[in-house]
């Protein structure tokens, strides 16, 4: 779950990392009075959004408007955050569907000698929360690090709930930081660390952390991730947060827990479990063909939500056919995605071509129930095969497709779940 | 012969009597896993499946003499379990449960350091030799006794490397799931060392998928040790569009790697035979070995 800018620089205030005054605004006028308080200008005015890259961004109905904005007069902050809110920010990391500003945050302009980068989060393969940090701060980070690898410093920082000063000392002097300087960064990263650990982070980085003409340090930038598992012992992180999709389907999957990404072919896919997902995606690719989504399935036990995800996946107008991949095993069976088929079928009839291959748990008592219904389905044995049945037929020219109505005693049981509200 | 487990192994079920632990433990039993003991706090002295249950993995450990154990515990509680294992001087825990908090598997990543435990998971299907012994969730009725090591961060493509190699006749030796998050105990390494010392495996199969280093540091083993089985090996998320990311610390801890062009080149300079789509993983296997590549 990510935080905001604002959010993360009030938990980085409450933590003693300094950070520059500064409000949250939602409308031009508010803008404006917050700037007013704050004191004499410039200011800066700063979209809020999931994401980084906002200096270089553009607003798609603006291009060369950045998502950061330098202001002089009350009047500049009020029309820049008026202009910012309720348009959509695009920017290197947010994908080309950008994402919708719903708040600006204000703060002073402030001059800067340097500008470091240093982030902590958690490596895989070490296993350990590592710091990583350079002098080369500021949005061109990652093509300074491409090309001047050595000037990015990993220093792993073990498991413990709590690093030593001399941790920091070492890194700031290894950035080259006077020696007071070294003694704030060293504290500024013993209270990212805390923060980190007890909050249940799995980011936090400050780019451009600012160093002043006076040596102190400022974080001027500030991202913040939560680990999504520790939510549950989370709740004050848990209240902050809200998920960043942006896109209608993809935010009402998310919704009922299902991983949905819109892509731009005409093959639907149905799969469950990341890893199957993405290889339905693969296969299809390989034969030449187009996927419209990736649509990952969690494993559940009600045959309900699957008809969410179907109902989801067969909403998209693009889709020519749609191929479903389920390799049931623990408590993902077969059967359970067959009656959430029929269940969506039910609610709205299924008008475009169905590939099926069911293997694994319930795999004979999927086939034999969707076969009974009478729905029209090509069922395959293996993944090869139907992944080149469906990039044929999304290939195919219209035709009349032959509405399949759930018929025989499988079909009077539905009808009868069907009117029963399910 | 395996790797791991064999039927000898002696398995303890830590969460034996939930819904999940209690299922999966039944399967096991009918696979001939020698399941001997279970193990839920307030349940000690009873049996579960014809099982006895502990309070304590220790107790369930001496009065046993058990090697192994399959984690079904909440999330919430699943490090501590597995804690609990090494603490009892477990050889090998298998973690099934899924969603645990990053920053709990930081803490038991340190404590495995100084122990013999091999954790395999979190978030794993678990392993399986065919005929002998199933630690975890892998399906039943699809696998084969034969040539072939299977490992995979996924567990889907587990099973879809599975029947194919069941399809074509070449069947499994050991099947291994690593787990999909992000700190994990055994690795592609650990399984790529064992699968070679392994006279029953003809051949290897590995399963990635985009995200993390770990597909680059077995090209990078692969690349340094004199001679290997065949290995074939396919990355899923190829054609998964980069999502969408805050900030520039995950691109620039690992830079030039993560993505599935970087594993499939990194594997196919160590020597790796690397298949594009997910349905060739079955017949180039079968081809490599036909040819005693």
């Amino acid at each position: 779950m990510y935080l905001f800018e604002y959010q993360a620089k009030d938990l980085m205030r409450q933590w003693g990392i300094p950070v520059l005054p500064g409000s949250v605004a939602i409308t031009g006028v508010q803008a404006r009075e917050i700037a007013q308080e704050l004191g004499c200008g410039p200011w800066a005015v700063k979209a809020q959004i999931y994401a980084g890259g906002r200096a270089q961004g553009s607003f798609s109905d603006a291009p060369r408007s950045g998502g950061i904005r330098f202001s002089d007069s009350l009047d500049d902050v009020q029309y820049a955050a008026a202009s910012m809110l309720g348009a959509t920010l695009v920017t290197p990391q947010t994908g080309a569907a950008g994402q919708c500003v719903s708040a600006v945050y204000i703060e002073p302009q402030v001059k800067t000698q340097g500008e470091l980068f240093v982030a902590l989060l958690v490596d895989g393969e070490s296993g350990e929360i590592v710091c990583l940090a350079t002098t080369r701060g500021g949005e061109s980070i990652e093509e300074q690090v491409r090309y001047a690898p050595e000037s990015l410093i990993k220093t792993l920082l073990g498991s413990g709930s709590g690093i030593a000063e001399k941790v920091g000392v070492r890194i700031g002097s290894a950035l080259g930081l006077e020696q007071a300087s070294c003694t704030i960064f060293a504290d500024i990263l013993q209270r990212m660390h805390q923060l980190f650990v007890t909050h249940d982070l799995s980011l936090i980085e400050i780019n451009p952390l600012g160093i002043q003409e006076n040596g102190r340090l400022i974080a001027l930038d500030g991202r913040m991730a939560v680990d999504n598992n520790a939510l549950f012992r989370q709740p004050k992180m848990a209240s902050l947060g809200s998920r960043a999709e942006t896109d209608a389907m993809e935010e009402s999957a998310s919704r009922y827990g299902f991983n949905y990404i819109r892509l731009d072919g005409n093959v639907g896919t149905f799969s469950s479990g990341a890893g199957l997902a993405m290889a339905t995606l693969d296969a299809v690719v390989d034969l030449g063909g187009k996927p419209a989504n990736f649509l990952d399935v969690p494993p559940v036990l009600e045959a309900s939500r699957v008809k969410q995800a179907f109902l989801l996946a067969l909403t998209d107008s693009r889709v020519r056919c749609l191929l479903l991949n389920i390799f049931g095993a623990g408590i993902m069976r077969c059967d359970t995605i067959a009656d959430g088929l029929l269940l969506a079928h039910l609610e709205k009839p299924i008008t475009v071509d169905v590939v099926a291959r069911l293997a694994g748990t319930n795999a004979q008592l999927a086939i034999s129930r969707l076969e009974r219904s009478g729905l029209p389905i090509h069922f395959s044995p293996d993944l090869a095969s139907a992944a080149k049945m469906a990039v044929e037929l999304a290939a195919t020219p219209d035709r009349p497709k032959s509405r399949g109505a759930i018929t025989g005693q499988i079909g009077r049981w539905f009808n009868t779940l069907g009117h029963r509200g399910r | 012969m395996s790797i791991l487990v064999d039927s000898a192994t002696r398995v303890i079920f830590q969460g034996i009597t939930g819904r999940q632990g209690s299922f999966h433990a039944e399967r096991a039993l009918a696979t001939g896993t020698r399941v001997v003991a279970g193990v839920r706090m307030g349940k000690g002295g009873t049996s579960h499946l014809g099982i006895p249950v502990f309070d304590r993995i220790d107790d369930a450990v001496s009065e046993t003499g058990a090697t192994a154990s399959v984690i079904f515990v909440p999330p919430a509680n699943a490090a501590d379990a597995i804690e609990e294992a090494i603490n009892a001087g477990i050889g090998l825990v298998v973690c099934v449960t899924e969603r645990i908090p990053i920053l709990d598997m930081v803490r038991v990543r340190s404590q495995l350091k100084s122990s013999n435990t091999v954790l395999v998971g979190p978030n794993t299907p678990g392993i399986a030799v065919p005929g002998q012994c199933t630690l975890g969730i892998m399906p039943q009725g699809i696998f084969l006794a034969g040539r072939v090591g299977i490992v995979s961060r996924s567990s889907t493509l587990t099973y879809e490397a599975v029947e194919q190699t069941t399809r074509n006749g070449l069947g499994q030796s050991t099947c291994v799931g690593i787990g999909a998050d992000p700190v994990f105990g055994l690795s592609f390494v650990d399984c790529i060392e064992r699968f070679n010392a392994d006279p029953q495996t003809d051949g290897i199969i590995l399963i990635g998928e985009v995200g993390g280093s770990s597909e680059e540091t077995a090209a990078a083993y692969l690349a340094d040790i004199e001679d290997s089985k065949p290995v074939v090996a396919y990355i899923a998320g190829q054609s998964v569009p980069v999502g969408r990311r805050i900030g520039h610390a995950g691109t620039i801890m690992h830079y030039g790697t993560g993505t599935a062009e970087s594993k499939m080149n990194a594997l196919a300079c160590a020597g790796a035979t690397i298949v594009r789509s997910p349905v060739q993983i079955g017949e180039q296997m079968a081809s490599l070995i036909d040819n005693g590549l």
